[in-house]
């Protein structure tokens, strides 16, 4: 019990099966510890958005338990405002301005109106659109809709912030910029970060862990530590290092036995 | 001589210098309205002829003329029937609006609520609502709340079958984000179910403010007027006893001008509305 107190999210031998008979996700064992940043990759089927969804409350284990912070993902979101969602789409209500789409949250959960404005445009000005308070979401680049997406989950202030796939629609340019400030956030914010993807060199760039995933059915396949120091920075990704860690991520996708990786 | 000349080629420069500068706005207007006008006059001049040539009277079919002549003489009884059905119509219309949208919110509001009573909802809308228009009226009574219901009720229909299709027509991801922030069922219904569904209640409305025009000139059909003064629908009762085919003709246009004002500015409204985010208002400024 202590352990499991200490851990921000606690996937404990979860198993989800959907009516049609599929087995998303077969005993399903991992820890993830508080402040670190996780990515689940793997091929699509493999039951990582699956994961993801359940830390969220949005779909529950068959058998098996979830846990977050020590208490069921439906408490937390019913009390508090520690887990955000991002979604691969941004996401936004197309006829609210930027800053009200960020505000959206805050308003849900009620409080003083001042604060909550100001905590909005804080975030809008981390991510780079301070200057975009009153544009629609049509007005905006794919990017900076996502900026916007990702400012809306940082707005009430969350401990765990969950992505699932939130950069597979930008170009490759856009992609790089936003993982970027993504880590500058993680490492100012002190959040735990769930990172979904099917993109080796973002999972091996962004993660501290990379929880590799097999499908048919999704299972745990191998976790990778990836030691490589923070602050990241763009030259990194051309480093042997970086390469050597692509490669493992690689060859454990491959690779269909279960075993762990430690480097 | 020599200034005349001078003068001459700066008028020609002129003149060349504002051809060029009106031949893209000519050549739009040829483009955009040339053809639709001509085809009018051809139509109006071949309406024209054709009881001319093949000696059709007046009251078989009418020339332009005749219409024209009729609409002039007998302008204060068509206006004040215009008159009236415009008030009926309104009336009937922002019934159906109002109810139609008041409804729809409060069925979706309740998924059991929604399923029980939408099917019969559905079914309601098919039945002719001339049918039951002599119902109406031995329920309100001949004359004016009889049209109004009248018009009320073939309004009503596509309002709810539009309002609720978008009041579910809300987007999944966007529905998961309020599960996630704990939106109570009233947070959702204000800030994502109804604006969500903004485009298909105004695509209802669209329909329904030309059918409120039919439901009052059909009611004045069926429920007659009742000791009051007649709108379209009377007139044309009366035009037809007496067999006044002109007139006819008149109030027919009259009422195709009534419905196709009526539609461009519910259109106009639906743009105010939706203007700032939904797609099929940004079509034209694209």
């Amino acid at each position: 019990m202590t352990i499991e107190q200490k851990q921000a999210v606690y996937f404990q031998n979860v198993s989800k099966m959907y009516n049609t008979g599929t087995i998303a996700l077969n005993h399903f064992d991992f820890p993830v510890e508080e402040g670190e940043f996780i990515s689940f990759l793997g091929p699509s089927g493999c039951g990582k958005s699956t994961a993801l969804r359940m830390v969220a409350g949005l779909g529950s284990p068959t058998t098996g338990d979830v846990t977050v912070f020590g208490n069921t993902p439906e408490d937390l979101i019913k009390n508090t405002n520690d887990i955000a969602f991002v979604f691969q789409d941004a996401n936004l209500l197309p006829w609210r301005s930027v800053l009200d789409n960020v505000l959206l949250p805050l308003e849900l959960r009620g409080g003083n109106k001042k604060e909550k404005k100001e905590a909005a445009v804080k975030v809008l000005e981390m991510v780079g659109l301070k200057d975009h308070l009153k544009s629609y979401p049509r007005q905006l680049s794919g990017g900076m809709r996502m900026r916007v997406s990702i400012a809306r989950a940082l707005a009430a202030k969350p401990k765990l912030l969950l992505m699932d796939e939130p950069f597979a629609a930008l170009d490759e340019i856009t992609r790089q910029t936003l993982q970027m400030e993504l880590l500058d956030i993680w490492e100012k914010e002190k959040m735990t970060v769930l990172f979904v993807t099917h993109n080796v060199y973002e999972a091996v760039f962004l993660s501290s862990k990379i929880a590799v995933m097999s499908a048919r059915p999704g299972r745990l396949s191998s976790v990778i530590d990836v030691n490589l120091p923070y602050p990241r920075e763009p030259g990194m990704r051309t480093d042997p290092a970086f390469s050597k860690y692509v490669g493992i991520a690689s060859a454990s996708l491959e690779n269909h036995e279960q075993r762990k990786e430690t480097v | 001589m020599a200034m005349s000349e001078v003068e001459m080629t700066k008028q020609q420069t002129a003149l060349a210098e504002a051809g060029k500068k009106k031949k893209p706005v000519a050549s739009t207007f040829k483009e955009m309205y040339l053809g639709p006008i001509v085809a009018f006059v051809l139509f109006i001049s071949l309406w024209q002829l054709i009881p001319v040539v093949l000696g059709l009277p007046h009251y078989i079919l009418p020339k332009p003329t005749d219409v024209w002549e009729a609409t002039v003489s007998d302008w204060a009884l068509l206006a004040e029937a215009i008159r009236i059905t415009i008030f009926e119509s309104v009336i009937g219309f922002l019934l159906s609006a109002v109810i139609g949208i008041g409804v729809s919110v409060l069925l979706a509001s309740s998924k059991i609520l929604e399923r029980s009573i939408y099917p019969y909802a559905i079914i309601l809308q098919t039945i002719p609502v001339v049918a039951v228009a002599p119902i109406v009226v031995i329920w309100f009574g001949a004359g004016f709340n009889s049209i109004v219901v009248i018009s009320f009720l073939i309004g009503f229909f596509p309002v709810i079958s539009n309002t609720l299709m978008g009041l579910n027509s809300a987007d999944k991801n966007m529905d998961e984000l309020f599960t996630l922030y704990n939106a109570s069922r009233w947070q959702r219904m204000w800030k994502l179910r109804i604006p969500a569904a903004m485009p298909y209640i105004m695509a209802g409305l669209k329909i329904s403010c030309t059918l409120s025009i039919v439901g009052a000139i059909v009611g004045e059909y069926v429920a007659g007027i009742g000791g009051g003064n007649g709108g379209l629908g009377y007139a044309i009762t009366v035009a037809a006893i007496q067999v006044k085919t002109s007139f006819l003709f008149s109030c027919g246009i009259a009422a195709a001008l009534l419905g196709i004002s009526f539609y461009l500015l519910i259109s106009l409204f639906s743009k105010m509305m939706l203007g700032s985010w939904h797609e099929s208002a940004m079509k034209s400024e694209k």
